[in-house]
């Protein structure tokens, strides 16, 4: 049976507040518990305990909704700072959608056009085909006998998106990165509040066609006459969503095929346009027959700096090349300090957690063709293994924000190219 | 001279309306019947033959609020193909959107009907009648089509409905957010909520654990009141007996 959901800001924080409480008497009973323990016996605990915070954590996130669920979606991607437990529980809770009725449905069409859906297309289904990111699509057709694809806002999700954010920032620390992710949560929060306009999306979508240059990839045209804040039309584009592709079984060729369209987009995007559609969900990509790729939902588009993208090919230049001190450099000036050490203590640094990431990030530069299939590789498990070890890291002070969004977009594409089992050509693009 | 059905109505309306404003602007106590006919472009005896109490016309102006709010629901197109979640929801959705240029005379309605010692509940009796009729309607549709198991104590989920309904209004009177979004997602979940406590019957169940408690317990309760009252009952005989003697 579904639990009702707590509204006002008082109940929300509330709800959060305790489970920051429970939380924190785990944490506190452990410390109390740590000096007697053996340091064997003391990760074994550590593990348990984190097994607990998280469902404390994810009991109060579920029974939120709407912004916590979508936050909870971001963190779990890119965080690689949270423990493993805590990121199943993320992963698990991103599955949930909430869908909307006919009276919200409604009352959303009569708030920004005045008329309901019935008196705008010629048809309208009231059931949605798409959960998107804070809404739902559905299939439309214009009066013109268009095939459309109408985005609708889960109503008062933007309000919503403060008080939720903030109880995320109680919770967060609690855990062991807090400041790290303090400040993800600052870039995270101002995408959510971009993300829930919609005049925002049509503008990054229209901007994007524009301006890409890539043949295989279709992009679609937003009508500004259905558009308003909070509901977004396009015309909606064949093909088919990731799963469904991959049930039909598809050729290694093929797979091969769309796999490097969107390491090529990703490229192409960052050192074109300096910017990326930062949204990695397979369910943004629509695999079509003549061998083109649909690219939708621009809620996510993230433009970085001329710096940034003029420095960060250097960086994988320096790992590649092994440079210790290059390496350091690059993250300095990139935004991220790590203070307060010498020489000899750089390379120490340098040789214990940076080179077997920079080893494991360069690997698909350097292969020719890079094979992402599981059986082979498991390339993203070896990466989360390694992300474990560099959150250990107590002496980062800062972390560049817009390499959460960098980040978070290529191991995305990773985990979308190990899905489909594919080879990618990524040899030297990145480098001058 | 003789006034035709349809003038009476017209003017009836004019002067509900020209209430609800001055009523809205003056707070409830402050606005005089005189100031309402002057608005309504009515004589000011005329007023007192159509409503003869300034209470007559707040308790008007929400009967005819849900005569409109039944006229929307019947006008909505596709209405009857609604589960009986998206119809309840939609009931009080089209409450809200009614009563969206009265927010401030729905205010004085809850001052002066549920806030203030002098309130007496009897003066609604008629918009929840009208109210509870729409409710009862998607209740038994709903059983009718097999969407929803028979409910024992029917006729008592109307009035649980009207009682959340008012639960709810007052919370948007009260509501800042923009656009009343807490209100909306209160009621989008609550009535889910609802819907879920109707398809299971809980209220009906309840309804039979409450009375099983009170015939077991209190009927208890009752046999063993009547042993206090013996020994009172007992002086009241001598104490009538002496005086017979």
């Amino acid at each position: 049976m579904a639990k009702s959901v707590p509204t006002g800001k008082l109940a929300r924080s509330r709800l959060a507040s305790g489970a920051v409480l429970k939380a924190g008497g785990k944490h506190l009973s452990h410390i109390a518990r740590r000096p007697f323990m053996s340091s064997e016996s003391c990760m074994e605990e550590k593990t348990l305990l984190d097994q607990q915070t998280a469902e404390i954590l994810f009991n109060a996130l579920s029974q939120l909704r709407g912004t916590a669920l979508k936050l909870a979606q971001m963190l779990s991607m890119d965080s690689h700072y949270l423990p493993e437990p805590m990121r199943k529980q993320l992963a698990w809770s991103c599955h949930q959608v909430t869908p909307l009725g006919r009276p919200l449905i409604r009352k959303l069409f009569l708030q920004e056009f005045n008329r309901a859906p019935e008196k705008i297309f010629t048809e309208f289904d009231t059931q949605a085909f798409a959960a998107a990111s804070l809404g739902q699509v559905h299939r439309a057709k214009s009066r013109e006998g268009e095939e459309l694809a109408v985005k609708l806002q889960y109503p008062g999700i933007d309000i919503t998106i403060d008080s939720d954010l903030q109880i995320m920032r109680m919770l967060v620390k609690r855990t062991a990165h807090a400041d790290l992710l303090l400040s993800s949560l600052d870039e995270i929060s101002q995408r959510l509040n971009e993300e829930v306009d919609y005049h925002q999306e049509a503008d990054n979508t229209e901007w994007f066609s524009s301006a890409l240059q890539l043949a295989p990839i279709r992009i679609p045209e937003v009508r500004r006459d259905y558009s308003s804040k909070r509901i977004i039309t396009t015309t909606r584009l064949v093909g088919e969503h990731m799963d469904q592709w991959l049930s039909c079984n598809p050729s290694q060729a093929e797979r091969n095929h769309f796999a490097q369209i969107l390491y090529d987009l990703f490229v192409n995007s960052f050192y074109g346009l300096n910017a990326l559609h930062a949204d990695p969900n397979p369910g943004n990509y629509l695999f079509a027959e003549d061998g083109t790729l649909g690219l939708i939902d621009f809620g996510c588009v993230r433009h970085f700096s001329a710096d940034f993208v003029a420095l960060m090919p250097q960086l994988l230049n320096a790992y590649l090349e092994q440079d210790a001190s290059a390496v350091l450099h690059y993250y300095k000036k990139l935004g991220m300090v790590v203070e307060g050490l010498d020489a000899g203590q750089q390379q120490d640094f340098y040789e214990a957690l940076l080179k077997p990431f920079g080893d494991w990030l360069t690997k698909p530069f350097k292969a020719g063709r890079f094979n992402f299939a599981k059986r082979d590789s498991a390339y993203m498990k070896e990466g989360v293994e390694i992300f474990a070890k560099l959150s250990q890291i107590k002496k980062i002070d800062t972390i560049a924000n817009e390499f959460i969004y960098f980040d978070r977009t290529l191991f995305g594409l990773y985990q979308i190219f190990e899905r489909m089992e594919a080879e990618v050509n990524m040899e030297h693009q990145w480098l001058i | 001279m003789k006034i035709s059905k349809q003038e009476k109505a017209a003017t009836r309306s004019k002067i509900l309306v020209a209430a609800s404003e001055v009523i809205a602007e003056r707070g409830f106590k402050a606005a005089s019947m005189r100031e309402i006919a002057r608005r309504a472009e009515v004589g000011d005896a005329t007023i007192y033959n159509y409503f003869p109490s300034k209470e007559k016309l707040l308790y008007g102006y929400c009967e005819n609020r849900q005569h409109e709010v039944a006229q929307a629901l019947r006008e909505l197109d596709g209405f009857d193909q609604y589960t009986i979640q998206e119809q309840l929801h939609q009931l009080i959705e089209t409450e809200l959107t009614l009563w969206l240029p009265d927010r401030e005379f729905l205010g004085e309605v809850f001052d002066t009907t549920f806030y203030s010692p002098a309130a007496s509940l009897v003066n609604l009796a008629e918009t929840r009648r009208l109210f509870n009729l729409m409710v009862d309607e998607i209740i038994n549709n709903a059983v009718e089509a097999g969407e929803i198991p028979e409910q024992p104590y029917q006729s008592l989920l109307a009035p649980l409905y009207w009682d959340y309904t008012t639960a709810v209004l007052a919370y948007w009177l009260r509501d800042d957010s923009e656009g009343f979004a807490n209100t909306t997602r209160l009621v989008d979940q609550s009535v889910e909520l609802i819907t879920i406590v109707l398809q299971t019957g809980v209220i009906g169940k309840t309804m039979e654990l409450v009375s099983f408690l009170f015939r077991t317990h209190i009927s208890r309760t009752l046999n063993s009141f009547g042993d206090y009252t013996r020994p009172w009952k007992k002086a009241k005989r001598q104490f009538m007996a002496s005086h017979d003697g």
